[in-house]
């Protein structure tokens, strides 16, 4: 099997993930797009592992992968908190109105 | 060689000091004590004549003292030079120190009274004390520069105390003249010291001691430039402080203070410095026949001219001031003619009588509110006390036979005649100007006291009363009738009296041989000096004997001898003057006083020779008018200005420092460092949007060119 598809794939996703992170206005959707970029990540580890390096035993392309969605979980979990006061407070989640840490 | 001085001997440091201590109390908390500090002064006195007293006695009575010395040594420069405080205490410092002491003491006990009520008293007692501090540091320095210090301290005195009246501008200009005149002479005095310590110098580390100066002298090792420069100088200061011509013209406006002032000045404190600091340096200034022979010169002239002024004066205290210009005189033309034992021996009778007639003056001043003697007349009915001791005064000035001025002024007689023995014309002109001016003297004090004393009392006019007597003001009020003054005025008196008759004791051919005054004032050195000059008559050995009559080189002549001769004769001037005297003025004051008929001699004595008039004329008003006209150019222009460029100039450095280096660099460099600060972050903050999706793309844009970086540098 070749790297290409799971590359272009992953490159594919990598860049919605920036699109998104960069254009779109809403919050919850910025946080799919930062998990959008992890996952072609995710995708680039377990693919170069099984395909470069299938004799290693350690498989630590997707132990990396594991730990990545691991914390990818907790990120979504300190992301969405934030989201929620972010809602409560303004009763709006758009990330262009949220610069109140400027200069 | 007196190897254990006494105790009294040790402390005489004290006759000095306890004045100035008085000086001081009297100052600080005169004004609160009840006799406004004359208390103070009268006890400092009191003990320091006490101990004078002892002194002298102990000095009088040691055979062959030798001098006492104690000094402080300082040496500020290092390097075999070292300046002294101290003293030097011998016969001759003993008997200034009584006679100093005692008649301050007697001026300050009248004082109490003739100064009653004054609204500076205090102060005048304070002065009094600082005068006679003054000149007992200066009898008791042990070398010149101590000596000028106290010469100096004395001078000031004086000028506070003869301005004591100062509200009036006739009295500033006394005390003016009377400080600017012997200031004159203090530069002659400074620059003979420094020219007589340069010649010391090598030869000592202490150049201005007495002693070592004398010794240096005597031994040869000073050259004779040196001693003629340096004493002539020095006599210049004695011919001003001691009233000699031509700079006598202060004495007599001196009259201006006080009277009991004008008695301290003239018999203790001031007048006698000039003679005192002469006797002192004797064995040096016998070294040089020059010295001597201007010495003797000026004497003789002061003695007899000065004498003359007094003929035509009516002021009292003007009479006695001529008088004393011209015993002076006396006292200068014998240390001249090498008698220096009959110059301080009438040194010290003078101070006597001359209190005693000035003291007496004032008495009679209080109680006629006038100072003219053509304004008193008949006044023995009023104050008897007065007239006797006044008389007793006036016979001792006159030299009345075996009064104490009859005893001092014949040996100064004497003096000259034996130096004539020696082959001097100085001694000769002592001898016979000497005895005329006895004449005159004689006959002024006559004049003076048929006028006082006899004929009937003419009563002061208003206007005299503010003529140059200011005394009787304190007093108030105008009496029709003089009464005789209070025990405070008349017991000084007494005592000064007494003395006046006596003190010439000492001195006289009573006393015994060893001890009188003139071993008591002499020292080892003028006991061994000869006056080099003389030489010849000393190897010649004609004049074993002092005693005797004949040339001799040694300084002192012996213990004192009768002279009948010279008895006669002044006995002959005494009745002669006296009998003059009386046939002019026996029956009061004539219509015309004979001494004012007397064509151009009147005219020249009433304006004393010119002295005065001159010294305005060619001294006080080019200096005045030029001399401080170009002082106040150079002050204004050449001082000033530079001062002022001195000024400008750095305010200018100052100015340009400050723009150039403070506000430009300094300043600038802060102030740009903030201002770029300030400029740089109102720009880069912008990149703070607080835009997290800006972040978001610029983090991807820096990722894309670190790629490409990497990529290219690959």
């Amino acid at each position: 099997m070749s790297l290409v598809g799971p590359l272009l794939l992953a490159t594919l996703l990598f860049s919605v993930g920036v699109y998104g992170i960069i254009a779109r206005r809403n919050a919850v959707l910025v946080l799919i797009s930062v998990e959008l970029m992890l996952n072609a990540v995710n995708i680039n580890l377990v693919a170069f592992q099984n395909l470069l390096f299938p004799a290693e035993a350690a498989a630590s392309g997707q132990l990396f992968a594991l730990f990545i969605i691991g914390v990818a979980a907790a990120e979504v979990g300190v992301g969405l908190a934030i989201v929620f006061n972010l809602f409560r407070n303004r009763a709006s989640v758009d990330v262009d109105r949220v610069d109140a840490m400027r200069w | 060689m007196m190897t254990d001085p006494s105790l009294v001997v040790q402390a005489a440091w004290l006759v000095p000091a306890l004045p100035l201590l008085s000086a001081a109390l009297i100052a600080a908390f005169g004004r609160r004590l009840p006799w406004h500090g004359a208390e103070i002064g009268l006890l400092a006195i009191l003990a320091s004549l006490g101990l004078s007293a002892a002194i002298a006695w102990e000095t009088f009575t040691t055979v062959d003292p030798a001098p006492y010395e104690a000094a402080f040594a300082w040496s500020p420069l290092g390097g075999g030079f070292v300046l002294e405080l101290g003293m030097l205490v011998d016969g001759l410092t003993a008997m200034m120190f009584l006679l100093v002491t005692l008649v301050s003491t007697m001026v300050q006990v009248y004082s109490r009274e003739y100064m009653h009520g004054e609204a500076r008293f205090t102060y005048y007692y304070a002065m009094l004390s600082l005068f006679t501090f003054s000149m007992l540091f200066l009898v008791i320095s042990n070398n010149t520069l101590q000596a000028v210090v106290g010469w100096e301290l004395v001078g000031l005195c004086s000028f506070l105390l003869i301005g004591f009246y100062w509200e009036e501008k006739s009295n500033q200009d006394a005390a003016n003249k009377a400080f600017l005149t012997t200031k004159f002479g203090d530069v002659g005095l400074i620059v003979g010291v420094i020219v007589l310590s340069a010649g010391m110098f090598g030869l000592t580390d202490t150049p201005f001691n007495f002693l070592e100066t004398i010794d240096a002298a005597v031994a040869g090792q000073l050259s004779t430039s040196t001693i003629v420069l340096g004493m002539l100088l020095i006599f210049l200061g004695c011919v001003s402080k001691s009233g000699q011509m031509p700079l006598h013209v202060w004495l007599p406006d001196a009259m201006a203070g006080p009277t009991p002032v004008s008695a301290l000045i003239h018999a203790a404190t001031m007048v006698t410095a000039g003679v005192f600091l002469l006797a002192r340096l004797f064995p040096v200034l016998a070294q040089s026949a020059t010295v001597m022979a201007v010495i003797a010169v000026v004497g003789v002239i002061t003695l007899f001219f000065g004498g003359l002024l007094a003929l035509v004066q009516d002021d009292i205290k003007k009479i006695l001031a001529y008088s004393t210009i011209s015993q002076l005189g006396y006292m200068v033309a014998a240390i001249g003619v090498g008698g220096y034992t009959a110059s301080i021996f009438h040194l010290f009778t003078h101070g006597f009588f001359k209190a005693l007639l000035f003291l007496g003056a004032g008495s009679l001043i209080h109680a006629v509110h006038s100072n003219n003697i053509s304004a008193m007349g008949g006044m023995r009915r009023f104050m008897p006390h007065t007239f006797w001791t006044f008389t007793v005064g006036s016979l001792a000035l006159a030299g009345f036979p075996l009064t104490a001025g009859f005893f001092s002024k014949d040996e100064i007689l004497i003096a000259g005649d034996l130096w004539a023995l020696n082959g001097l014309a100085t001694g000769t002109a002592v001898y016979w100007v000497g005895l005329a001016a006895a004449f005159v003297t004689t006959f002024y004090m006559a004049r003076a006291w048929f006028l006082i004393f006899f004929g009937e009392h003419r009563g002061a006019p208003h206007d005299d009363t503010h003529d140059d007597g200011h005394d009787e003001v304190a007093h108030g009020g105008h009496h029709a009738e003089p009464h005789e003054s209070g025990r405070q005025i008349t017991v000084p008196l007494m005592i000064l009296a007494v003395l006046s008759l006596t003190a010439g004791l000492i001195g006289s051919p009573f006393a015994q041989e060893r001890p009188n005054f003139e071993s008591w004032t002499s020292t080892p050195v003028i006991e061994e000096t000869t006056y080099p000059f003389l030489a010849e008559f000393a190897t010649a050995g004609v004049g074993v004997s002092a005693a005797e009559k004949g040339p001799s080189a040694k300084i002192l002549h012996g213990p004192p001898s009768w002279h009948p001769d010279l008895l006669l004769i002044v006995l002959g001037v005494f009745g002669g003057a006296v009998g003059l005297a009386w046939r002019f003025y026996g029956r009061g004051l004539p219509e015309r006083d004979p001494m004012l008929q007397m064509g151009g001699l009147t005219r020249v004595l009433v304006n004393k020779y010119g002295f005065d008039d001159a010294g305005y004329r060619y001294v006080v008003v080019p200096v005045r008018d030029r001399m401080s006209a170009w002082a106040t150019r150079i002050s204004n222009d050449v001082i000033d200005g530079a001062v002022a460029g001195v000024g400008t100039a750095t305010k200018r450095m100052a100015q340009t420092t400050y723009t150039a280096v403070d506000q430009r660099i300094i300043d600038g460099g802060v102030n740009g460092a903030a201002f770029s600060a300030a400029w740089w972050s109102a720009r880069l903050r912008r990149i703070q949007s607080g835009d997290v999706q800006r972040y978001a793309g610029a983090l991807v844009a820096g990722v894309i060119l670190l790629v490409l970086a990497f990529v290219a540098v690959r």
